[in-house]
């Protein structure tokens, strides 16, 4: 029992001599940490989206967001997130809906109709 | 026979449309949509079924792009989290759309009403299910009950990768999870959520899978978190007897009974991970060390452990 204990100390002591170089850390592992797998490709996804929320942020500005609701909508984003949006933000789909349909319909009939190439209106 | 051949290898192969299973949410709200803005009464349509107050106005700050005349899924799921709600994106079946249903969660689906080469985007919520008609209940556009045929319905939304999100009301999973991928996905939400509706639901996953060591171990993350040591000291000790191997519980247990004054205690909980350290990940190799370091700190008073702390970690070595 005693050996043990003894043994156990040693090997506490062998791992805080090699560990004292580098910064004081959390004793508790985070559930986040846990289930991230590649704790590595984590860090770098941390790090990038420190740029990628300034990229983001900029982009929907540009969008029309106006800036109260820009800040807010980056914070609700995680880092994944940021990055995914950083490189897709023009690409990704935007659901508009039905009346966006409509109105381009609309649009695509009245030209036509100009055009005098088709008379869906003229009954009107 | 052989045009036959060409049309339905040209097809979207649509899943047969199930012959049971029917359904239909009557006491989802509806939200008639503005122009471009379905995004926004799609998302307050399945909230407001989930007990938030909010509506289409106040969430058009939030998800709409006037730039791309739409909303974007990533920017819904963000929204959901604001609103106090986790959105759970579904696994991409037809028996996980009608077990939601059962379930009596509404189904927020994007579906692609154009073409694949010229696509419109669209957000519409699934709130029922009928086989005999092979029709599916939506609250969608203008519409506060679209009837779309079971092919035509799986066609559009198979043109969207069968995206769809279910947020239920707090403390509730999705009828169609599963262990291994709730864990991840919750885990995903750390930081970003109320620590206790994350909770909640840490606490409902373990109810449905209470032998699932991760699950265990997240939940008796969460407990700590909220202050309550003691309902987390059991449930590591619970994980230990059924997963001595799992190291990150050591580590953690060991943590909550050096802070309770259980150093002996903690020492034996921790022992073994400190040999096997080096091999873990870098994350849980510093922890244990820096556990160990403050284990070994601590014992270095003669004084034994209280009594209380046998029973914490009766069974373990």
């Amino acid at each position: 029992m005693m050996k043990t204990r003894l043994f156990i100390l040693l090997q506490i002591f062998t791992l805080v001599i090699a560990s004292t170089v580098g910064t004081a850390q959390a004793a508790v592992i985070g559930t986040a940490d846990h289930f991230a797998q590649q704790s590595r490709a984590d860090q770098l996804i941390h790090i990038n989206a420190l740029f990628a929320k300034d990229a983001v942020a900029q982009h929907m500005a540009d969008m029309g967001v106006n800036a109260e609701d820009v800040l807010a909508r980056i914070n609700a984003l995680s880092d994944a997130e940021l990055q995914q949006l950083a490189q897709n933000l023009d690409d990704l789909p935007a659901g508009s809906g039905i009346l966006g349909v409509l109105g381009a319909l609309f649009v695509v009939l009245l030209v036509l109709e100009l055009l005098g190439l088709s008379n869906v209106f003229s009954k009107l | 026979m052989a045009l036959l051949a060409l049309l339905s290898a040209c097809a979207t192969p649509t899943p047969a449309p199930p012959k049971s299973g029917a359904s239909e949410l009557e006491a989802v709200p509806f939200f008639p949509q503005a122009q471009y803005q379905c995004g926004p009464a799609a998302l307050a349509t399945v909230l407001v079924h989930s007990g938030v107050a909010t509506t289409p106005a106040a969430l058009v700050p939030q998800v709409y792009l006037p730039g791309r005349q739409g909303s974007l899924q990533l920017e819904l799921m963000a929204a959901a989290r604001r609103a106090g709600r986790i959105a759970y994106t579904l696994d991409t079946t037809a028996q996980a759309l009608l077990a939601e249903l059962e379930a009596g969660h509404p189904v927020l689906v994007m579906q692609n009403l154009g073409l694949e080469s010229a696509p419109r985007w669209h957000y519409a919520v699934v709130i029922g299910y009928q086989p005999e008609q092979q029709r599916v209940v939506l609250r969608s556009g203008t519409q506060y009950r679209k009837l779309e045929s079971w092919r035509a319905f799986m066609g559009s939304w198979a043109r969207a990768e069968f995206w769809g999100l279910v947020i239920p009301p707090p403390g509730e999973l999705p009828a169609s999870s599963t262990a291994d991928a709730i864990g991840p996905y919750l885990a995903g939400q750390e930081g970003q959520l109320d620590p206790a509706i994350l909770r909640a639901a840490w606490e409902k996953a373990l109810a449905r899978w209470p032998q699932d060591p991760d699950l265990m171990f997240a939940t008796a993350n969460a407990r700590r978190s909220a202050a309550e040591p003691e309902s987390a000291a059991a449930l590591y000790r619970r994980l230990l007897l059924q997963a001595p191997e799992h190291m990150p519980a050591r580590n953690n247990f060991a943590d909550l009974l050096l802070s309770t004054g259980c150093r002996r205690a903690a020492a034996t909980i921790i022992g073994p991970a400190v040999s096997v350290a080096q091999r873990l990940s870098p994350a849980a190799r510093d922890a244990i060390i820096s556990t160990s370091a403050a284990i070994a700190n601590h014992l270095s008073r003669p004084s034994p452990d209280p009594e209380y702390c046998r029973a914490l970690i009766q069974g373990l070595s």
